[in-house]
């Protein structure tokens, strides 16, 4: 990365607070981390650690309650609903635990749907974008199946290729393996893989490590706050040193 | 977001759980139908009663004893139906303004040919009367001022008297009991049907002269004429030669409350047939909104229901890149869709029905005609799309108001 260009992400001293009526429930701690572009990042940590909200605000799903978030240098905060509407249809997109597919619609009615909110992606384009979307998911085979009638490993392929359809910089993964049995996680990690392998950053949300060893860099989340931030290539060390042990 | 993206994402919507959608635009269909539907009988039989009264002629008045108008009156005078006397016809007859005066008298008395017998209205009265009520022949003759001057006995009957007295046999030239008395029938009116509320078809017609000497009447009980060129200034002239000659003092307000005698005229019918057609209307109006209003709050139920019920869509939505606005319009569109749906349904269900309608009143009323009221179809639609935009304002602002995480959350 040139010297003076601003991480793809940045936060700076981020909490975050839940508020029910007047009770204050602190999620999130002084979380202070920067993620390159083409980076493959794993957030990782037990149920309620707040690697999830963590990812919802920097997926801008969610709003942080107080510190900084920067993307591509600019802060979060200063953006309008229309903006981060407009940032989560160019830029950004997810694939979730739970596929959040439009049940009567088929694979191609779901792949589609971020290209109908895109702002720059003509109608002319659509149609070649969603078929090579879900070739690349090797679900071609499916395409006018309804997502009500596949697989929970075929669901999740067809929201990664959702996912893609508009070439987003990010990609954030909310415990994509989560719903899947072993060979169907396996094909769904890959996949992700393959698309890191050709420049797209990886944002990974999970509590499994053998899923968290896919990615190149673990961020470790405990009760809020970042313990521990490895890239792969330590993690491998470790591992590997702990073998020959 | 492009308008066929809109437009097929809020058609979805609606097709997705199609009976309720059906149940949710029966509100809109009522209310839209019954508008068609109302104005459109309401048209219907204002074009009878209209149509009974141009029969007559726009230059065509009747005057009447006593005075029991819709203004009422003095109610002492409300006994004086002998207050018209033939004489008033003869003097009205010397006024330029006015044409064809024909004195009216009603002869009591029921109808026999041979063991056939029928209960007419026996109306006496000049051949004037037959130009002013537009009332011709389909056989033989009316009768004419020879038949006046000598009294004679004959008779011209109504379509439904020859069939009652003859069946289908000629009437011209038969002998028809009256009253004691033997007419012969020297013509045969043309079905007419009822005009103004009087039906022509079941009336015998036979000289003023012959009824005076049956009845031995020196007044009448209406007269008929026309105004000959002006109405205006022929309705002030008659009423002021029939206030001279009865010695009447109008009181200095104008009103006719001394009058003993009412003027009548077509074109005052036609004014208070509009007067109230338009309350008519206005009431099946404000019917119909009520009905609307019913109906888009059933609209606005279903759609929070929708709205909660697709909440996580929503987010997913909202996840994906829509913006507020593109969620406030797509569920604004659904529920424009419902109404405009519904509301064309309502409109061809009320076509449908106005004419099935027609259809049966014109076995027992034959003048009664198929008839929309096309004012009725713009406001109705209008009403329909303003309803759906007015009741879809509040699901859509909740969904749009919808935090994307929030909703992706909900279960």
């Amino acid at each position: 990365m040139p010297s003076g260009t601003p991480p793809l992400i940045e936060t700076k001293k981020l909490f975050k607070s839940y508020f029910n009526e007047e009770v204050e429930t602190p999620v999130l701690f002084d979380i202070n981390l920067a993620i390159n572009s083409g980076e493959f990042v794993a957030i990782m940590g037990p149920s309620g650690s707040g690697k999830s909200t963590l990812m919802h605000i920097l997926g801008f799903l969610d709003h942080h309650t107080k510190g900084e978030y920067f993307f591509h240098g600019k802060p979060a905060k200063k953006m309008d609903e229309d903006e981060l509407a407009f940032v989560r249809a160019t830029r950004v997109s997810f694939v979730f635990q739970a596929f959040n597919l439009l049940p009567r619609a088929t694979v191609f009615e779901n792949v589609l749907l971020p290209l109908i909110y895109h702002p720059t992606i003509p109608a002319s384009e659509r149609h070649e974008r969603v078929t090579s979307a879900i070739e690349a998911v090797g679900m071609s085979d499916r395409t006018h199946f309804l997502s009500s009638q596949l697989s929970g490993g075929q669901k999740q392929r067809a929201a990664i290729a959702r996912a893609l359809v508009t070439e987003p910089e990010v990609i954030f993964a909310d415990e994509p393996t989560g719903n899947l049995d072993s060979h169907s996680g396996i094909q769904v990690m890959s996949a992700l893989q393959k698309l890191n392998n050709s420049g797209r950053t990886i944002i990974l949300v999970t509590h499994e490590k053998s899923t968290a060893e896919h990615a190149k860099r673990i961020i470790e989340l405990f009760d809020g706050r970042i313990t521990r931030d490895t890239t792969g290539f330590e993690m491998r060390k470790a591992r590997d040193g702990s073998i020959q042990k | 977001m492009l308008l066929s993206d809109l437009l097929s994402t809020a058609s979805k919507g609606i097709t997705v759980n199609r009976m309720r959608s059906l149940l949710t635009m029966l509100g809109i269909i009522i209310g839209v139908g019954s508008i068609v539907l109302m104005t459109g009988v309401g048209k219907s039989i204002e074009n009878v009663i209209l149509g009974q009264i141009d029969f007559m002629g726009p230059k065509t008045m009747a005057i009447f004893p006593g005075n029991k108008g819709p203004e009422g009156g003095n109610p002492a005078l409300r006994s004086d139906f002998d207050s018209l006397t033939l004489d008033d016809a003869e003097a009205l007859s010397s006024l330029t303004t006015v044409k064809n005066i024909a004195p009216v008298i009603f002869v009591p008395g029921s109808a026999q040919y041979g063991r056939e017998k029928t209960d007419p209205r026996i109306v006496g009265s000049s051949p004037e009367y037959y130009l002013n009520q537009n009332i011709s022949v389909s056989e033989g003759r009316l009768h004419d001022a020879k038949d006046e001057e000598s009294s004679s006995a004959v008779a011209v009957i109504g379509s439904e008297i020859s069939e009652d007295l003859f069946y289908n046999q000629s009437a011209v030239g038969k002998r028809i009991e009256m009253g004691g008395r033997k007419f012969t029938v020297i013509g045969v009116l043309n079905p007419v049907g009822t005009v103004f509320f009087q039906n022509i078809d079941d009336r015998i017609l036979i000289p003023l002269s012959t009824a005076v000497s049956i009845t031995n009447r020196s007044f009448a009980d209406m007269f008929t004429l026309q105004a000959a060129n002006d109405f205006e200034i022929a309705f002030a002239d008659v009423r002021a030669l029939l206030r001279q000659r009865h010695g009447i003092v109008p009181p200095p307000d104008g009103s006719i409350d001394n009058d003993d005698f009412l003027v009548r005229s077509a074109a005052q019918a036609e004014e208070i047939l509009g007067t109230v057609s338009l309350s008519l209307t206005v009431f099946i109006t404000m019917i119909a909104g009520i009905s609307l209003f019913v109906g888009g709050i059933g609209i606005m139920n279903i759609m929070i229901v929708s709205v909660t019920e697709r909440t996580k869509e929503i987010g997913l939505r909202k996840a994906v890149g829509a913006t507020r606005k593109n969620i406030l319009v797509q569920i604004m569109t659904e529920s424009v869709f419902l109404t405009v749906i519904g509301g064309l349904i309502g409109i061809l269900a009320g076509i449908g029905l106005s004419f099935i309608i027609a259809k049966i009143a014109e076995k027992f009323l034959p003048e009664y005609g198929f008839a929309i009221n096309i004012g009725a179809i713009p406001l109705a639609a209008v009403m329909a799309a303003a309803t759906g935009i007015t009741f879809g304002v509040y699901p859509a602002k909740r969904a749009a108001d919808l935090s994307p995480i929030e909703a992706l959350r909900y279960e």
